[in-house]
């Protein structure tokens, strides 16, 4: 069977021992847009390392697949292969590592021998006018010493470079500033309106709907305490902004 | 039976134009009696430098070095007897200039019997841009090179040592440099000697007033590779910059002093040590900054990173600051440390494989001393020597 999507079932998992997720079932649709939300602790990220294989958490039990793929038998660098990306949240840094020669790596990792050097820079440059990005950043060293805005560039920067299936960017909105938020979204929907990317099933990952006005998401699930507990439409972004998690809590002890 | 120093001294082609019979054998005699001066630093290193036995050394005929130079007017450039016998004033205005850091016993070893040497001299304000490129080879027996480097006032020019060898004889080599006003020198050597040979090098200079000296030093051959590197500031203004890296694998021994002696104020140093190990390699680096009571105004940083790659790999990292004036900027700092598991991660994230992220990790942990170093082209060596070593 090779069903479409990024399909998320019974998924449980830990870490150190404690458990964090409790049975998400969620599944990223090509070409659609996700949002995540949730207050702090309510195992969003657990849920993206998850997915991508981190080997500080552990998953229990569930499955997931990638148009069909089982992701959770391979690893971390099979699942970037399959088209699985992760936008981190906190990006590491690797000293020594230029960034042009990382995402060069990258993209002959996951596109082997699709882009010669001179074409791939044109490529680079080209999203890194869009991103606002100086071409002096590409013969910097990865993440070292960048500013907490430089770093999510990056990280978009990375996502337009490797036109992933599925993009999973865990709060890649928080710690930015008005300029950085915007640029970010502007990313985004410039890769959801290419060629490249408008297949890409997006899982934005947040718990402050602010970057949502830049990416109007299709979907929205809400997560607390390690469960999806609700999920609608854009509408539900709204609401969230409006009155917070509490009154979706109370709504969900009312039901319980 | 002749006794070691009849053996050793080789009288037969020892170069009386560089130095006497006599002062060789006195200086042999001393440097046998002599200790290395360099203690265990702990349990896990496993030579133990005063029991190294010189006695059965087999010393290569006196040779010449492969010498590579631009042709600029009044740039000297050739070996060192010839440079003794031709131009005798210049040459002893420069040798043993920097003698009181050639006190040591692998320093005496090496002058009194050596057996090959390049002899470098660059006029008052001339600039020699490209590099001038020294290679030394081993190959008929144990080999003691002794570059000698003397700049003019506004002299500059680059060097460039290569060390390498057909056989694992023993290696024993100075590399010491007059500086005069304003002038200005980088000396690189690249040490790839072959897998079974001991190498031992002082590296010292004498730098005047407002002139700079850059020493990069990249060790990647021998089995144990023992190294001291000495700046002796005694003219304000001079900026004194140490780049060094080493990468022990397998059992390879690296063992790398350095000392910059801020004996006057007014001056700057700067020293850049990225140490790797793997397999079952050791090193160890003792980085020392001496400022002299009196050299107020002095600014010297010292910064070593050290990353080990396997769990039987050792690396003793220590750095000194004696700091004796009280109107100085001085910093030195020191990490040690396995590769980041996060930063792994993070590379796999993009579709890396780990034993690629591993590599790029580690290449990339030297990039920042690699890019100290002179000419596109040595910087590629040693780029392919070092992902020779990690594969």
């Amino acid at each position: 069977m090779s069903e479409r999507g990024l399909r998320v079932q019974e998924l449980r998992a830990s870490a150190g021992g404690t458990s964090i997720l409790k049975g998400i079932n969620l599944a990223v649709e090509p070409g659609r847009v996700h949002a995540l939300m949730g207050p702090n602790g309510s195992g969003k990220s657990t849920l993206a390392f998850s997915l991508t294989g981190h080997p500080g958490f552990k998953v229990e039990s569930g499955t997931v697949t990638l148009d069909g793929l089982d992701l959770l038998a391979i690893s971390p660098d099979k699942r970037a292969k399959a088209g699985l990306f992760l936008s981190f949240q906190y990006p590491a840094a690797i000293p020594g590592v230029k960034v042009a020669n990382f995402l060069f790596a990258a993209r002959q990792a996951l596109h082997p021998g699709d882009l010669p050097p001179a074409k791939f820079r044109a490529l680079l440059l080209e999203k890194m006018d869009l991103l606002d990005m100086d071409p002096s950043f590409m013969g910097r060293y990865l993440n070292d010493g960048f500013s907490g805005g430089e770093k999510k560039r990056l990280e978009m920067l990375q996502l337009a470079m490797l036109s992933p299936k599925y993009a999973v960017l865990d709060e890649t909105d928080s710690g930015l500033d008005v300029d950085a938020l915007r640029a970010v979204g502007e990313s985004v929907n410039a890769m959801r309106a290419s060629e490249a990317g408008k297949e890409t099933g997006f899982l934005i990952i947040t718990h402050y709907p602010r970057i949502l006005q830049y990416v109007k998401p299709d979907v929205v699930h809400v997560m607390i305490d390690g469960r999806i507990v609700k999920e609608g439409d854009a509408e539900l972004a709204q609401r969230i902004e409006r009155e917070g998690y509490d009154t979706i809590r109370e709504e969900i002890a009312q039901i319980a | 039976m002749p006794s070691t120093l009849e053996r050793l001294a080789v009288p037969q082609h020892a170069d009386e134009s560089i130095m006497s019979r006599g002062r060789r054998q006195e200086l042999l005699t001393k440097a046998f009696d002599s200790r290395s001066g360099r203690e265990r630093p702990g349990q896990f290193w496993k030579i133990d430098l005063d029991g190294l036995d010189f006695s059965a050394l087999n010393v290569a005929p006196p040779s010449a070095p492969r010498i590579k130079a631009p042709d600029k007017p009044g740039v000297i450039a050739c070996d060192l007897t010839t440079a003794a016998r031709k131009h005798p004033q210049l040459f002893a205005r420069a040798f043993g200039s920097a003698a009181g850091a050639l006190n040591s016993k692998f320093a005496m070893l090496a002058t009194a019997l050596c057996n090959t040497g390049t002899f470098i001299y660059v006029p008052a304000d001339q600039a020699v841009d490209d590099p001038i490129e020294i290679t030394y080879t081993v190959e008929n027996g144990a080999l003691f090179p002794y570059t000698l480097v003397l700049l003019d006032r506004g002299a500059h020019c680059t060097i460039i040592e290569r060390l390498e060898g057909r056989t694992g004889d023993t290696v024993c080599g100075i590399a010491e440099i007059a500086g005069g006003e304003n002038s200005s020198v980088t000396y690189a050597s690249e040490q790839s000697l072959p897998a079974e040979t001991q190498a031992f090098f002082t590296r010292v200079a004498a730098p005047g007033k407002d002139s700079s000296v850059t020493w990069c030093v990249a060790e990647l051959g021998a089995a144990l590779a023992v190294t001291s590197v000495d700046v002796a500031i005694d003219n304000p203004g001079v900026q004194a910059q140490l780049n060094g890296f080493f990468f022990p694998r397998d059992n390879q021994h690296v063992d790398l002093i350095s000392t910059i002696r801020h004996n006057v104020g007014e001056s700057q140093s700067q020293t850049l040590i990225k140490s790797a190990a793997t397999g079952h390699g050791q090193a160890r680096y003792l980085g020392n900054i001496r400022i002299a009571p009196h050299a107020q105004g002095t600014q010297a940083s010292l910064r070593d990173d050290a990353l080990l790659l396997s769990p039987h790999a050792h690396i003793d990292s220590v750095p000194a600051l004696e700091i004796g004036a009280n109107d100085v900027k001085a910093f030195h700092g020191a990490t040690i440390g396995a590769l980041d598991e996060d930063v792994i991660f993070y590379m796999e994230s993009r579709g890396i494989t780990r034993a690629a992220a591993e590599k790029m990790i580690a290449l990339g942990f030297f990039e920042p001393v690699i890019e100290r170093f002179p000419t596109e082209a040595l910087r590629g060596r040693l780029r392919s020597a070092l992902e020779a070593k990690i594969a």
